[in-house]
């Protein structure tokens, strides 16, 4: 508290921070764009070419020159470079202009990861808050083995069983809710589009958990704990009813419950794809926070908490989380490329129409434009992600604000 | 009492009980234990048990043609059969084969990828240990996954099998995370006095990274790698998963014989759950106790550096 109050200035923090921590995330962003670069040209063994080797080497070497790959390798990098700073992408196979193709599938994935990352945050941390805390072995071992297999199981198979087990349910929500079994039914006359609904969600929602952020510090200067609980389902519900005032509640329950019913497996819910994020990424937050929990339990601070007579959740929530909070967010960052490649298997399996299309799409079809263009995009969801993790940590940790993080 | 993990009392010798009586570390032993032994089994079983009828029992090529395939478990095959009537109990123990490969080939590739990286950025610093770190900080944001997945798509197991599936994981993945968390346990090393002793002796450069730091930055290394390896099994389950080609019959392959049955028969014919169950038990079971393993090994060496926290 001291030290806030020795340099006290009109700005905030966060701004010289952000400023900071934005010049990092463009020059690490741009060594990954080359990584990637390099990773696609030479390491890559196919190119938009390769087709053409049907036709004999010299029907390779023709189509090598008409689409410039035989120029010097540098030649093209900076073609690629002066491309991205234009916002350009280049050309898919089929014709489109990729960033028009990734504009179609990213919005979904990009909202469904970042819903998931948030529940998965929140369910990890609280299983890994109990566990870590209690020392009984029953709910620490089982707490382990559901941390584990959240962790190591085999995305496509999760899939199966979650939409064996939830299709049925799935599809009665949706009677419950009132919507027709098939979805084409509401978009058929509808004045929107489901990437306009899903845009209007996902900055509803942003909206609703940075308000519910800042009622929640509210509430803690003024020790009001009934309004610290009831701050992020007060502002998520305020958000749902902005989404129906607007005239779109229907479209946007469908296009989380959309569900091809036709099929024998539940396909095309990004609620499923939802669920299974959720699923495969709580268990690494769970160990990390876990491990941090365990580091903190046995420090000084705790033992003059309880000696105050504070209940032995309020040491735990008060005191020896917000100490361990730091380090798991930053532990439970890394993991999030392998989530994300997680989530793209889940969204295969489910067929929908999402960053896994466009990436399976490119690969299949040896589309490298869109391919370069998929891996920049999940740059770019991680990089984000990076940013929102480094301002979370900073503001749970002043040493952080000021220092190199 | 247990001796907390950064007590004083951490020398070798504490360090050694500890890992012998951490429980993650037992369970990853055992699990570990348990698919060697499965690879053990397989040529044992089809030289003894099988060896009446190695065209029942071949992996890739068998058929009992006593049954309607697939069939549930039963005392001739204790995890049933798959549709084109192999064993699957022969299948699961000759997949693990292909697994432990990638695992071991990927843990290696790991270790030493973040161990060069990672040392000679802490030891050098300026502007070497800048663009390691940046480099490391870009390539956490690469799906490794999903770039082996691009690298083996199409591929056949002969150019691009587990080996390789393996080691282009393991570097992908250790130029990553990997190198950024033995960096960082580097430049804890390199703070330490007997560095600068080894300075004032004359010390080179090599010699000091090879002597001193090195030998510190194992354990941290190990960590990564055993966690980084459960991306690389479920890498290469997805790839045979995908390919669905039945040379080599990995755990993934398993799943996708599995699911196409249901895509093709669901509401006609029963699940052939035990194909899917093995093949998912298998992955997840060989990437648990590589995860498990690293979680104790984390528990032991690295109690208090888990992020960024200094």
């Amino acid at each position: 508290m001291r030290e806030e109050s020795e340099n006290r200035s009109r700005v905030p923090w966060f701004v010289g921070f952000l400023g900071r921590r934005l010049i990092w995330a463009f020059l690490t962003l741009f060594i990954y764009l080359s990584v990637v670069f390099l990773f696609v040209q030479v390491w890559v063994p196919f190119n938009w070419a390769t087709p053409a080797l049907l036709g004999g080497p010299e029907a390779y070497q023709a189509a090598l020159e008409s689409l410039g790959l035989d120029r010097p390798l540098w030649e093209r990098y900076v073609e690629f470079a002066t491309g991205l700073v234009q916002g350009e992408l280049g050309q898919s196979f089929t014709g489109a202009p990729v960033v028009e193709v990734l504009k179609d599938t990213a919005p979904v994935t990009i909202f469904v990861f970042a819903v998931g990352a948030l529940i998965a945050y929140i369910v990890g941390e609280f299983l890994g808050r109990v566990g870590g805390w209690r020392r009984g072995a029953v709910a620490g071992f089982s707490l382990s083995t559901l941390g584990v297999i959240s962790a190591t199981i085999f995305p496509p198979f999760l899939v199966f069983v979650a939409g064996y087990f939830l299709r049925d349910p799935l599809l009665e929500l949706r009677s419950v809710m009132g919507l027709p079994n098939d979805s084409l039914a509401i978009w058929i006359d509808a004045a929107v589009e489901p990437a306009e609904v899903l845009l209007l969600m996902a900055v509803s929602l942003f909206g609703a958990v940075l308000a519910a952020l800042l009622l929640r510090s509210y509430a803690h200067r003024h020790r009001l704990s009934w309004l610290a609980w009831l701050a992020l389902p007060v502002c998520l519900a305020a958000a749902a009813v902005g989404i129906a005032l607007a005239g779109v509640g229907t479209e946007a329950l469908d296009v989380l419950y959309r569900i091809d019913y036709t099929t024998a497996v539940a396909t095309g819910s990004p609620l499923l794809v939802l669920i299974g994020v959720v699923l495969i990424s709580f268990g690494q937050v769970l160990f990390m926070m876990r491990v941090g929990i365990e580091d903190e339990r046995h420090e000084d601070y705790v033992l003059t908490a309880r000696a105050k007579g504070l209940r032995e959740t309020e040491v735990r929530d008060r005191h020896v989380v917000r100490n361990a909070l730091a380090p798991s967010l930053a532990g439970s960052f890394l993991a999030v490329p392998t989530l994300l490649a997680g989530m793209i298997i889940i969204e295969l399996q489910l067929e929908v129409q999402g960053l896994s299309s466009a990436f399976f799409g490119a690969v299949e079809s040896q589309d490298i434009p869109l391919l370069m263009g998929v891996l920049v995009v999940l740059g770019l969801i991680g990089i984000g992600l990076r940013l929102i993790t480094d301002l979370a940590i900073a503001s749970l940790d002043p040493r952080q604000r000021r220092g190199e993080l | 009492m247990t001796i907390r993990a950064d007590s004083p009392l951490r020398d070798d010798a504490s360090r050694w009980t500890l890992l012998r009586s951490n429980r993650k570390i037992q369970a990853a032993l055992f699990l570990l234990a348990f698919f060697l032994l499965a690879i053990v089994a397989h040529p044992v079983l089809q030289a003894t048990l099988w060896a009446d009828a190695p065209s029942t029992y071949d992996p890739a090529t068998g058929y009992d043609t006593q049954i309607v395939h697939p069939s549930g478990p039963s005392a001739e095959h204790w995890l049933g059969t798959d549709s084109l009537g192999r064993d699957v109990f022969s299948m699961f123990t000759y997949a693990a084969r292909f697994s432990v490969t990638v695992a071991l080939a990927a843990g290696v590739a790991i270790g030493v990828t973040s161990l060069a990286l990672g040392s000679v950025a802490a030891y050098r610093r300026g502007w070497v240990d800048g663009l390691i770190t940046h480099l490391s900080d870009a390539m956490v944001l690469l799906p490794a996954l999903l770039a082996v997945y691009v690298l083996g798509v199409g591929a056949s197991s002969e150019t691009f099998g587990a080996l390789e599936v393996g080691l282009s994981f393991g570097v992908l993945y250790g130029m990553g995370p990997a190198t950024g968390a033995v960096r960082a346990a580097a430049l804890g090393v390199m703070a330490k006095p007997f560095i600068d002793a080894g300075r004032q002796m004359g010390a080179g450069g090599l010699w000091l990274v090879s002597r001193h730091v090195l030998p510190h930055l194992v354990p941290h290394a190990a960590v990564q790698a055993m966690i980084g390896v459960t991306g690389a099994v479920i890498a290469e389950a997805f790839l045979a998963f995908r390919s669905g080609v039945g040379d080599d019959v990995g755990f993934g392959y398993l799943i996708y014989e599995g699911l196409t049955w249901q895509e093709l028969f669901a509401g006609v014919l029963a699940t052939p759950w035990w194909i899917m169950i093995a093949g998912a038990t298998g992955i997840t079971l060989i990437a648990a106790g590589f995860y498990l393993f690293g979680v104790g090994l984390r528990e032991v060496y690295d109690p208090r550096t888990v992020g960024t926290r200094r």
